[in-house]
């Protein structure tokens, strides 16, 4: 016997219940007055206890009833071979579709005991739904079928592995991937002087030199071909950068040095504050507010994966010293060795707002700088237009057959042994109704007895 | 039945004598229903003194037929007697506390109407009756007028508080002039040695002792099952008991008391009658005379 819900075994607890009336309870006796008092024994007077002795069936009955109905919440579960057998014979089926045709294209061999499609454009987003219809499943063995293109990066171990061990996972493709896709890449901010139209020098790489590139991609086989087109643009260098006025040209080297690193160019209602400690008055500092932009919080946990920010960040010597800017709502970007932090995040209305302590003059900004427009941007997402499947070696290698049933949940459960201790309870309740009657009647008749007698 | 009140007095059941508030009506049912199966006088000591003759007539008790007179005249003859009052008759009725129970017909009560309808037995005899009830005494005097004022005292008493029996029993005594008749109602709870020293004192006195032992069915079979703070009606003191549990034991104890009270009264020459209020007033009565007839 299993019990489905054995937490429930804490309800014994009540049991204290019906003893504790029994105990509490004491039967008033009737005051008569009596001639004859003299021939009544002293020894007698504790007799008037034993009413306690009396009710013993009845304080049976009561904590029966109440451990009859903790047994039944508890879920009990008598799991015989043939039960077991019978759940483990049948199969219930999650399918996740990609793509509208795939449904179509899937025709299993087997039939199953329950099965539901799931259609989605994204496998990711699409197994959690079905992990969480196949919880509420009634027992039978579980299974994930995953049917589409199945192309690179449309699933990874990632999603994979959020999936409980028992559900089994089957792959089917269906659809076939084409042998070539060109799609819209990202937006790149870059300088002139690499499309040769400014050949200055670095020095003059100044935000009138910067132009927006607009990619194309072509993914062919193995083979990905990205071909740019320059536009000439007002500068459109997405962070603003809040220094002191000795500290300007370095950091227009700063920010010169960040868009030759190709960063990605972002909306145009993205847009970034940086400001920098060490030159201005910490009085200078706005008030960080909350982060409730998504896309700021994005954005804050990108610059933190920044590895070669995070590398100049530890070799800077001291930290900020703004006991404010190491509490809420500023979310520390860089920790410096003194473990202070280093740089710290927050929101702005509609925009991210950056305080660094580094020096204009040091590494840590730049590297800021364009982690901030990267995260602001970011890459484009090339996994729709991929042309290759996932191979089938992982596919395998991901595949699992669905596990026996072990311990079903109660809610899960269509028939459980449970049924046959609410019948008990009720048959124990009708017992005690009747006997508590028979008692109350046997009480009033005695009553009735004695105050005629009386 | 009772040519006056149409009750059987035989049957009639002590719940409804209770109810009567006449105790003179009361003494009558019980009695005239009783003397009707009594040919004999129950109460002897009384003389009658020959006061003139006259014709027989059918029903006449033959032992007054003067045969001698008979012979002479061929006549038949009874005699009658004028009576006079030789015995004079004490009730002493216990008044205490305990003779108020059972609350639906009390043991006081059903003494009370005993002793009207012995008042009034030995009173149609010609005889003196009297009363001693708490500080009440009625001296016994013969006639209709002292029936009356016994009866209405009687009446007037209620069972309250603690009796001294003792004393009263040998006011009772002393009271009586010359060798009477002492009847005495009471359960006996109290100062029972005390109690039969004075009964045996009165006895040597020369007077011839009656108890009734006037008893309720619950103090003798105690039918109580349930728990119970019975207090007692005395003292006020108080005991918790389950008295399904107590039952043994309480009428063990209690008819060990009755059956010593009885061989003490029997040791002594008294006359014992234990009377049990469920029983009709006559029968107990009845019985008690129908054994002094013996």
């Amino acid at each position: 016997m299993i019990w489905l819900n054995p937490a429930a075994w804490i309800g014994l607890l009540a049991l204290a219940g019906p003893i504790a009336i029994h105990i509490l309870v004491q039967r008033k006796a009737e005051r008569l007055p009596f001639p004859s008092l003299r021939f009544l024994q002293q020894g007698r007077l504790a007799s008037i206890r034993r009413h306690v002795l009396e009710d013993v069936l009845l304080l049976a009955i009561r904590a029966a009833i109440v451990a009859a109905a903790v047994a039944a919440l508890a879920g009990p579960l008598i799991v015989t071979r043939t039960q077991r057998e019978a759940w483990n014979a049948r199969l219930v089926r999650a399918i996740v579709v990609q793509g509208a045709d795939g449904a179509q294209r899937f025709q299993p061999s087997d039939r199953p005991f329950l099965s539901q499609t799931f259609e989605t454009p994204a496998v990711a987003d699409a197994i959690p739904r079905a992990v969480a219809w196949l919880e509420n499943a009634p027992p039978a063995r579980r299974e994930l079928v995953i049917v589409g293109p199945l192309a690179l990066g449309s699933v990874s171990a990632d999603d994979l592995a959020a999936i409980p061990p028992d559900i089994g996972i089957r792959f089917e493709q269906s659809g076939g991937l084409p042998t070539e896709r060109s799609i819209a890449g990202g937006r790149v901010l870059a300088l002139k002087r690499e499309f040769g139209l400014e050949r200055d020098g670095f020095n003059r790489a100044k935000g009138s030199g910067s132009i927006v590139v607009q990619q194309q991609v072509t993914l062919r086989n193995t083979h990905t071909t990205v071909q740019e087109t320059g536009a000439d643009a007002p500068d459109p260098f997405p962070v603003e950068v809040v220094c002191s006025t000795d500290a300007r040209p370095i950091v227009d080297v700063a920010i010169a040095a960040a868009r030759s690193q190709r960063v990605w160019a972002p909306a145009a209602n993205r847009r970034g504050r940086l400001v920098l400690l060490d030159s201005i008055a910490p009085a200078a500092v706005a008030d960080g507010a909350p982060v409730r932009e998504s896309w700021v919080a994005d954005a804050i946990a990108s610059i933190v994966r920044d590895r070669d920010l995070q590398v100049a960040g530890s070799q800077t010597p001291a930290g900020l010293s703004d006991p404010r800017l190491s509490a809420p709502p500023w979310q520390p970007l860089l920790l410096a060795p003194d473990g202070r932090p280093l740089a710290v995040a927050g929101a702005s209305s509609a925009s991210l707002v950056v305080v660094s302590g580094a020096a204009a003059s040091s590494l840590v900004t730049p590297l800021l700088l364009r982690a901030m427009v990267n995260a602001l941007g970011g890459p484009p997402d090339l996994r729709q237009a991929e042309v290759l499947p996932i191979p089938d070696s992982q596919l395998r290698a991901w595949s699992r057959p669905a596990a026996p049933v072990i311990a079903p949940r109660v809610d899960r459960v269509e028939r459980d042994d449970r049924r046959g201790l609410w019948i008990l309870v009720l048959v124990l309740l009708a017992l005690e109704t009747w006997i508590r009657r028979a008692r109350a009647e046997e009480k009033t008749a005695t009553y009735e007895e004695d105050v005629r007698v009386a | 039945m009772s040519r006056d009140s149409g009750i059987d007095s035989a049957v009639c059941p002590p719940e409804v004598l209770a109810r009567i508030a006449d105790l003179e009506l009361v003494a009558r049912i019980v009695v005239e229903g009783l003397v009707s199966g009594l040919h004999r006088s129950p109460f002897h000591g009384y003389s009658a003194e020959f006061s003139q003759y006259r014709h027989y007539r059918p029903g006449d008790d033959l032992k007054y037929v003067d045969w001698k007179l008979v012979a002479r005249t061929d006549r038949l003859y009874t005699k009658q007697f004028r009576e006079t009052t030789n015995m004079a008759a004490t009730l002493v009725l216990d008044t205490s506390a305990s003779m108020s129970f059972p609350t639906a017909l009390s043991k006081y009560r059903y003494a009370m109407i005993l002793s009207a309808a012995l008042a009034h037995i030995v009173s149609s005899q010609g005889d003196a009756v009297g009363l001693v009830a708490g500080s009440r005494m009625i001296p016994a005097r013969a006639g209709r007028h002292n029936l009356r004022a016994l009866l209405a005292a009687l009446s007037g008493i209620e069972a309250s508080g603690r009796w001294d029996a003792a004393e009263t029993v040998r006011r009772a005594a002393e009271r009586l002039n010359r060798r009477g008749l002492l009847l005495v109602l009471s359960d006996f709870y109290d100062e029972e040695d005390a109690t039969f020293n004075e009964l045996k004192r009165a006895a040597r006195m020369g007077h011839e002792v009656v108890l009734f032992q006037t008893m309720s069915r619950e103090e003798v079979e105690f039918p109580y099952r349930r728990d119970f703070e019975f207090e007692d009606l005395e003292t006020g003191r108080s005991v918790s008991v389950n008295a399904a549990l107590a039952r043994r034991e309480y009428t063990d104890a209690i008819a060990a008391f009755l059956e010593r009270c009885r061989r003490r009264a029997g040791a002594e020459g008294f006359q014992y009658s234990l009377i049990v209020t469920d029983t009709p007033p006559a029968h107990g009565l009845r019985n008690f005379l129908l054994a002094r007839q013996r």
